[in-house]
């Protein structure tokens, strides 16, 4: 059966570049179709009724059109456009970072609900308070998790033996955590504190709420920013660009905007 | 385009079609059609155009003061004694001050970023004309800086941004006013726009 023409999904915008001479060609993930890139015609004209529907970082109910290379938008109503989050210099950048990750792992024609939710909830509690870190390390882990690519956290993945209530190392080139008896060689064995692995354990059972109210010494923070953000460029097998600016802001101490 | 894409024609002719191909928005039909265009043209007229684009590469350069594209720095806006000194627009793009110098509305100084902060593409502040601005902005006697960025998510991080950094206490930093564009409808405007309208409505 031919697919229809026309189709609705619900959408997150990730990000869109010019396209022509008005034209805007707009990457967004769907709950039901996985990552979609479809053009706004003459989206860029002021009077546009698609003008302020496409930002990134805007939930939308999207009617497109199936077209022969690429997909037409027809019709943009936002849904919720977290207004607040975007008023911060650092929420907008930590939005972002999230937009750069799922446009990274998302694939068109396959849909993930999970990790269309998943977005939608770490927006949503940025948008409460940008300041916090940990929702961004909620949302790395269940990346991963989601793209089936969870690190283990219980067995050491070279001699499988259940690990001890001590330090480990952690490697994704392996696929997580190995006990020190297990040394392989491998340019990413990293070294992986008692706490930081109890704080791994707890984001993997937990949900974001509970994980993004721990309260984490700075150091151990710094880890688990290192630890995830590292297996998931290992992963994406690419920089994540915004990461840089993330880092830029963070190491800036001047007040908030 | 590949000039065997073209087979048939002059090398000459395949060659000016894979340039203007080059050109954004030129796809290979266009391309072919301007090229075809230009030959048909009077030899002076065509001449000219070629003349324009090798003038335009050995004469343009960045204006000291305001980083706008000028034939001699400073620009004409930047050495004009008649503009406002008080007052500085900070914009994206030198198209922009194109558009605001049509409006005749604006008698102050610009001052072009050549971007916005873009982070998903790596564009970050250090590849925009950022520190210029910084250091504009210590020597100059400005009272009012209005941030011209696109209502977009990246130009309005460039505007906090620059917010942030400026390192004036005592200047007025502005940003256009935001609202329903001219020929526009509220029924297809974004809640984000209309709430914004709505702040900034005005009696008539």
């Amino acid at each position: 059966m031919a697919p229809p023409k026309t189709y609705r999904s619900e959408t997150v915008i990730l990000s869109y570049t010019p396209l022509d001479e008005a034209d805007l060609l707009v990457t967004m993930y769907t709950k039901d179709r996985g990552k979609v890139r479809a053009v706004g015609k003459g989206a860029r004209r002021s009077t546009s009724k698609l003008v302020g529907h496409l930002e990134p970082l805007t939930v939308v109910n999207m009617s497109l059109i199936n077209g022969r290379s690429m997909d037409i938008i027809s019709q943009a109503e936002v849904i919720q456009s977290f207004s607040s989050l975007k008023e911060d210099l650092t929420g907008i950048s930590k939005g972002l970072y999230l937009a750069e990750m799922i446009d990274g792992f998302g694939s068109e024609n396959s849909p993930s609900p999970h990790l269309y939710q998943l977005m939608i909830d770490t927006l949503t509690v940025l948008q409460a308070d940008s300041s916090l870190e940990m929702p961004l390390r909620f949302f790395e882990f269940h990346l991963l998790q989601v793209s089936g690519l969870m690190p283990e956290l219980y067995f050491c993945v070279e001699c499988r033996n259940e690990l001890e209530p001590d330090a480990h190392q952690f490697s994704p080139n392996v696929g997580g955590t190995l006990c020190l008896d297990c040394s392989p060689e491998d340019a990413h064995l990293r070294p992986l504190s008692l706490r930081a692995l109890k704080v791994l354990r707890l984001i993997e059972r937990s949900g974001i709420l509970e994980a993004s109210k721990l309260n984490i010494s700075a150091n151990l923070s710094g880890e688990l920013k290192s630890l995830l953000s590292t297996t998931v460029k290992y992963w994406l097998g690419k920089e994540i660009h915004s990461n840089s600016f993330l880092e830029r802001l963070h190491n800036e101490t001047l007040p908030k905007v | 385009m590949t000039q065997e894409n073209i087979s048939g024609a002059a090398p000459s002719l395949a060659r000016l079609v894979q340039e203007l191909n080059r050109l954004p928005g030129i796809g290979p039909k266009s391309a072919q059609r301007l090229a075809y265009y230009i030959i048909r043209l009077p030899d002076d007229e065509a001449y000219a155009i070629a003349d324009a684009v090798t003038s335009v590469k050995q004469n343009i350069v960045f204006c000291d003061e305001c980083q706008n594209l000028t034939d001699t720095s400073p620009c004409q806006v930047c050495s004009d004694p008649r503009r406002d000194r008080s007052i500085i627009c900070v914009v994206e793009d030198p198209l922009d001050v194109l558009a605001m110098e049509r409006t005749r509305s604006f008698r102050g100084l610009y001052h072009v970023l050549h971007g916005v902060i873009s982070p998903i593409n790596g564009i970050g502040p250090d590849q925009l004309r950022l520190k210029e601005l910084f250091t504009r902005l210590g020597r100059l006697e400005v009272e009012e800086m209005v941030v011209a960025t696109n209502p977009t998510l990246e130009g309005e991080a460039t505007a906090m941004y620059i917010r942030r950094h400026q390192g004036r206490e005592d200047l007025r930093i502005t940003h256009l006013a935001r609202g329903l564009p001219v020929g526009g409808s509220l029924e297809y405007t974004d809640e984000t726009t209309l709430t914004r309208a709505f702040q900034g409505r005005q009696e008539i």
